[in-house]
């Protein structure tokens, strides 16, 4: 049973990750236990984005605001502010048991993610998936085209299998010996795991990835939470939905071009968006753009629906990220969003970095205007997550009351 | 020199070396080609000899793996027989006497079955062989047993280690000595292990493999399970098609006795090889991106080969190997593929810089073992079957189904010539009398043909003109309840507000005259993709939305897809898609709106029309079971139960279970939920349930009676303390062997609607009957074939024909008769749905109407 063990390893592997910041800010910190309260502060940190929740599409109201009281604050700490990665990779088809080669790695998709903040980076690269063993062209041609549709050959935007580990390692960048737990959906870690094994191999990487099902890892975090645990199917359905299929920012660039659902990326940000929406209520947690794509539903709010112009919003908007990581601090957002990014690896995107300006005047200026207070909000710093310009009843709705 | 003989001359068998390793990067044109010198056995062999069993030692078998049945294509024993040990009918007490019913008008009708007669005492020997020394190859084993002199005169099956033979051989164990082509003495024993009656199903299986040879000798090829006749092809010069007539064959025993069948089949050829393709793809495209334009093309179309009459799918190109370069020949001797050919098949290869076709062979015995590849020449390949742009293409579609759709009366005279044929053949009638049989005269027999239904509408009883379609007579009455439409969406993209507005306004006049209510709905105009219809959904239902109606400008699946994944399983309110173009067809808006009015009605619960049911309290169910059509693991099971005793109400259950049989594993969740939902209706439970199977493949009937049947058992038992219901259960089947045809005005028709079928061509072991439910307008109407194999409720077999021909008129997405009850088409809809767009259960809410019409 890795489930249990995951949840605690998680905020293990959060606070670890924490200590050499924290050292380096010159406090006496020698294990887990001494960082906790150094920690803390960030999961304090008010939410940067306030939300107008779209009125309309507010049916009913089915998850009730949690008691705080009754709830160890400790752990809940430990859980929110916990680093997950979430791993994909495709493959053009899966071959017969008989051969050596089971799987062809065409696609990756990585997102760092915390119940706290949401998705805080991501990671996605095509993959060569090099020579196509003879007589399988078909077989492989086939499984592509009825899923991700990658072509199998002549695509250019593959990198080869070391490139492509060396920079999935260098997203995750472990502290030395110690990797963070990786996770994916149960159908999908037998190929993840079979690829990452493979790729490893060809490029005489180590492969130290500990691959764990999201599955176990949701049913970990309520039990944690709520001292009981949901049923595996239901978790399945919940990790299981068409409603974000269309997201802007979710898919990548390739595939949101060629209007293909399946992307290795959106794989995994469908699942950190899930459990934003299921969990992160739970928690109290005021859901942001980082959490589920909510830039989608606000756009379009303004307007009357004979003119509903639905996709002004697919342009990821200017954010201005939390506090939370060093690197990522408003402060010098805006100086950090113009430079290239050297230190990242290809692939690697951080979410804050995005300033990318396009679209219409009018939807820069609804994300001005929504952007604006969150900023000052932010600026202050001093409030708990239920700022003066988020309504309390909107507080802790639950994103699937919108279905 | 036939095959066998050459395997004689080798003395030994060669371990097959031919198996490419799959993995490899560089297949070697040298080590190739396992099927090309397997080929070399020409297809007209001896006049004795099990080509098909021969022909399978390209996997080298031991000895000791040699089962003690004979083998089907798949290794295993054939599946429709595995069915036909399963008795049920001996445990259905009200029927072990008999079980035609008697009601109806009779009509004679002429079957597609002949009789085969033979001697009464007839009986089949087997022997068990054995070979000191012992040998590997299979083709050795039958080589040597066949030459030797003992039994060359006799009529023999052999499948390597087992005999069969029509005569007793004098002595109970025979020892033989044979020696091979190298001089090595073999000794081999015979040992008879059992003498079986024709009813044996190992019988029939022989039976099977001798009408085999007889088909060869009329020079029918066989292609997959079928035979082909390659010398009369049906031209259709305009699109390039040629069509090769054949038979579908079986032999088995019907009610009394044993009876061989046929059916007519074509296969669709391109009269166009590969090669021809290839330059006008060249010419079209260019040079540069010419291999993946190929490639695209040509993967995975199935290619036949006419020297050997044989089909192969593409699997890959393989553009560095040439006809002129080399390949090892089974003996080990290299040779090019052009020489290979002249010396072969004498065939002159004319372009030496084509590359050759690369296809996997499925490997018949053992899952495990590496795939062999087959090198084939494009010169020589000629495409099979019709693309998907064929078929789209109505003009050769129709051109095709002129051919194929054979009127009662053709087919009736293809069946004479067959018949006339294996009667006048000498080599035919000399093989059919060594065993001892003879083929006899076609069958013909008596129906009954059920009166047809009234139609009960909500204060009207029709009297249908006909009852294949009483849309005409129903259009001026109010159907039985309709839920009035008051708050619903319209998404549109495009600009069609016109085409909108007239087909809005058609939709309350053809529902006014239903009795169904429509209000305006809210309009919505999104940009024309998926995801604005998805935002706009997403935007705009809430509770109170009854419908979610999307007009689509193009039918590009995933629009339809998304629209219902997440209008039924995430947020589960009604939807109807519309395409545009429908709407724009002219002449035709006031029908097709009184179509939609229907649909539409469904969806939200109403119900629209009503038959007769004399039981009170009777549950129907239908079940079908799919394979998903994304994730080929998944099953898709649906089930739908009526909820009132007037079989116009219902619920409906959907599930996805990740099995790799179609045996479902929920029903007893399912019936449970049925139930509760019958008693909250009814306030008790139905006295009878009567479960209707669709979507069983060969080979299942036994699973399905040792273990969805307890499970519905369990979940009926389980309901109630005191009279719990009673149930049975009936497998439904599409597709089955007989045909029937009647005499009307000196020639040969379609019998009428209604006809059921009770006796000689059914089985002596089942509960089973034919209903003729359908019309078919062009071409040979197909049977339904329906067999109880449980029953609790002892209905009378008239009673339980009439029944199953009253659900047929039940299924609202049609105003006329189904091929299939009511039930089982909802489930099939259903799971049909499922497995093509949702791929997820669909919500609980929307159990109670037919959501997925």
């Amino acid at each position: 049973m890795p489930n249990r063990k995951a949840s605690r390893n998680a905020y293990y592997f959060f606070v670890q990750e924490k200590i050499p910041e924290l050292r380096q800010r010159g406090l006496p910190v020698a294990r887990v236990a001494d960082a906790i309260p150094y920690c803390s502060t960030d999961w304090a940190n008010p939410v940067s984005t306030p939300l107008r929740r779209p009125g309309m599409l507010v049916p009913k109201q089915n998850v009730s605001p949690p008691d705080m009281s009754s709830l160890s604050l400790k752990n809940d700490q430990a859980l929110l502010g916990g680093v997950f990665y979430f791993l994909n990779i495709f493959s053009h088809g899966e071959l017969p048991p008989h051969c050596e080669q089971r799987f062809l790695p065409c696609e990756i998709g990585c997102v760092k993610y915390s119940l706290q903040d949401g998705i805080l980076a991501d990671f996605h690269s095509f993959i060569n998936p090099g020579e196509i063993p003879r007589g399988f062209r078909f077989h492989c041609q086939a499984a592509s085209d009825s899923s991700h549709k990658i072509p199998i050959s002549n695509f250019e935007s593959g990198h080869d299998h070391a490139t492509v580990l060396k920079n999935l390692y260098s997203f995750i960048h472990p502290n030395p010996g110690n990797w963070p737990p990786i996770y994916c959906k149960s159908d999908d870690r037998p190929r993840v795991n079979w690829c990452l094994k493979h790729m490893a191999k060809t490029s005489e990487i180590r492969h130290d990835l500990n691959l764990l099902t999201v599955e176990d890892l949701v049913v970990g975090i309520y039990q944690e939470k709520f001292l009981k645990e949901p049923s595996k199917t239901w978790v399945r359905s919940l990790l299981d939905v068409a409603m974000w299929d269309y997201s802007s920012n979710t898919r990548c660039k390739w595939h949101e071009e060629n209007d293909i659902l399946f992307c290795a990326l959106a794989v995994c940000k469908k699942i950190a968006y899930c459990i934003s929406n299921s969990l992160a209520t739970h928690f109290g947690i005021q859901l942001t753009e980082a959490h589920v794509p909510l830039q989608d539903y606000e756009a379009s709010n303004s307007m009357t629906p004979k003119m509903v112009v639905l996709d002004a919003g697919r342009y990821q908007k200017l954010r201005l990220e939390s506090t939370g990581y060093p690197h990522f601090n408003s402060s010098n957002h805006y100086q950090r969003s113009n430079i290239p990014t050297d230190d990242y690896p290809s692939g690697v995107k951080i979410s804050g970095q995005n300033s990318s300006v396009r679209g219409r005047g009018i939807t820069r200026l609804l994300e001005s205007i929504s952007n604006s207070p969150g900023s000052i909000h932010k600026f202050s710093n001093c409030e708990t997550s239920l700022s003066p310009y988020v309504s309390t009843k909107d507080g802790y709705k639950s994103f699937s009351s919108l279905s | 020199m036939s095959g066998r003989a050459r395997v004689r001359a080798r003395g030994i068998c060669v371990r097959s070396q031919h198996a490419l390793e799959v993995g490899r990067p560089q297949a070697f044109p040298t080590s190739t080609s396992a099927d090309l010198s397997d080929s070399d056995t020409p297809s007209s062999r001896g006049s004795v000899g099990t080509s098909r069993a021969s022909r399978k030692s390209k996997s080298d078998r031991p000895a000791a793996a040699a089962g003690c049945t004979l083998l089907g294509r798949d290794g295993r024993l054939r599946r429709d027989l595995v069915d036909a040990s399963v008795c049920t009918r001996e445990k259905l007490t009200h029927v072990r006497d008999c079980k035609t019913g008697s009601s109806g008008i009779p009509v004679k009708l002429v079957t597609n079955l002949f009789t085969i007669d033979l001697p009464q005492d007839w009986q089949l020997y087997q022997y068990n062989v054995t070979y000191t020394p012992n040998l590997e190859s299979r083709k050795l084993r039958t080589a040597l047993l066949y030459g030797h002199r003992e039994l060359s005169n006799k009529a023999k099956v052999f499948d390597g280690a087992i005999l069969f033979l029509s005569q007793k051989l004098e002595e109970e164990v025979t020892e033989l000595s044979s020696e091979t082509h190298r001089g090595e003495a073999v000794k081999m024993t015979l040992t008879l292990t059992g003498a079986l009656p024709s009813s044996s199903p190992m019988c029939t299986q022989v039976f099977s493999i001798i009408f085999k040879k007889i088909l060869k000798k009329l020079s029918m090829y066989q292609i997959g399970r079928n035979y082909f006749d390659p010398k009369e092809p049906v031209e259709i010069p305009q699109h390039k098609l040629s069509l090769w007539p054949g038979l579908a064959i079986s032999v088995s025993h019907f009610e009394s006795r044993l009876l061989f069948s046929a059916d007519v089949r074509y296969k669709v050829l391109r009269n166009e090889t590969v090669l021809e393709f290839m330059t006008s793809l060249h010419h079209s495209t260019g040079a540069a991106a010419f291999p993946q334009a190929c490639e695209k093309a040509l993967l995975g179309l199935v290619v036949l080969t006419r020297y050997n009459n044989k089909t192969y799918r593409i699997d890959d190109i393989d553009w560095s190997v040439k006809p002129t370069h080399t390949f090892q020949k089974r003996d080990g001797s290299e040779i090019t593929y052009v020489d290979y050919y002249q010396q072969q098949y004498d065939i002159a290869l004319s372009d030496l810089n084509q590359p050759v076709l690369v296809s996997l062979l499925k490997s018949t015995r053992n899952h495990n073992t590496e795939a062999r590849m087959v090198h084939l020449i494009p010169e020589l390949c000629f495409l099979t079957g019709l693309t998907r742009q064929a078929v789209s293409d109505f003009q050769l579609m129709k051109a095709v189904s002129e051919v194929t759709r054979l009127s009662p009366l053709s087919r009736q005279q293809r069946l004479a010539r067959l018949a006339d044929d294996i009667q006048r053949n000498r080599d035919a009638r000399f093989e059919l009398e060594t065993w001892g049989l003879r083929f006899g005269h076609q069958m013909s027999l008596t129906g009954r043909v059920a009166p047809s239904e009234k139609v009960l509408l909500q204060d009207q009883v029709c009297q249908p003109g006909s009852a294949a379609d009483w849309s005409k007579d129903i259009r001026t009455c109010k159907v039985l309840s309709a839920p009035s439409l008051t708050q619903w969406l319209l998404i549109y993209s495009g600009r069609e507000e016109t085409i909108n507005e007239s087909f809005l306004s058609c939709l309350r006049r053809a529902g006014s005259s239903m009795g169904f209510n429509v209000n305006q709905p809210k309009i919505i105009k999104v940009p024309a993709n998926p995801a604005a219809f998805l935002r706009a959904i997403q935007q705009h239902v809430h509770p109170d939305v009854q419908l979610v109606m999307c007009i689509l400008s193009s039918n590009q699946t995933s629009y339809y897809d998304v629209i219902k994944k997440y209008l039924t399983s995430e947020c589960p309110v009604p939807s109807q898609c519309v395409l545009t173009r429908t709407l724009n067809k002219q002449g035709i808006m006031l029908s097709l709106a009184t179509k939609i009015a229907m649909q539409v009605t469904c969806k939200l619960g109403g119900e629209l029309w009503a038959v007769e049911i004399p039981l009170k309290s009777l549950m129907v169910v239908g079940i079908d079971v799919c394979k998903d059509a994304q994730n080929k693991g998944t099953a898709v099971v649906g089930f739908v139960a009526s909820v009132n005793p007037r079989i116009t109400r219902w619920y409906s259950r959907c599930i996805l279970q990740r099995t790799t049989t179609d045996v479902a594993d929920c029903l007893k969740v399912f019936m449970t939920g049925a139930l509760n939902k019958w008693y909250k209706h009814n306030h008790e439970v139905p006295a009878r349930i009567i479960v209707y199977r669709d979507g069983v493949g060969d080979g299942q009937l036994q699973t399905l009676i040792d273990y969805e049947v307890p499970q519905l058992l369990s979940s009926v038992t389980e309901s109630s303390t005191n009279a719990s219901s009673r149930l049975s259960v009936v497998v439904v089947r599409k597709k089955c062997i007989p045909r029937f045809f009647t005499e009307r005005n000196h020639t040969l028709q379609n019998p009428p609607l209604g006809t059921v079928v009770d006796s000689e061509a059914t089985r002596p072991a089942w509960y089973d009957f034919y209903l003729i439910s359908q019309v078919a307008h062009q071409g040979t109407v197909n049977p339904t074939y329906y067999n109880v194999i449980y029953d609790d409720n002892g209905l009378k077999p008239d009673h339980m024909q009439r029944l199953t021909f009253k659900l047929c008129h039940l299924y609202y997405n049609w105003p006329g008769l189904i091929s299939i009850p009511a039930p089982c088409q909802y489930a099939h809809k259903l799971t049909f749905l499922v497995a093509q767009s949702i791929h997820k259960e669909p919500s609980l809410e929307l159990a109670h109407s037919l959501f997925y019409l």
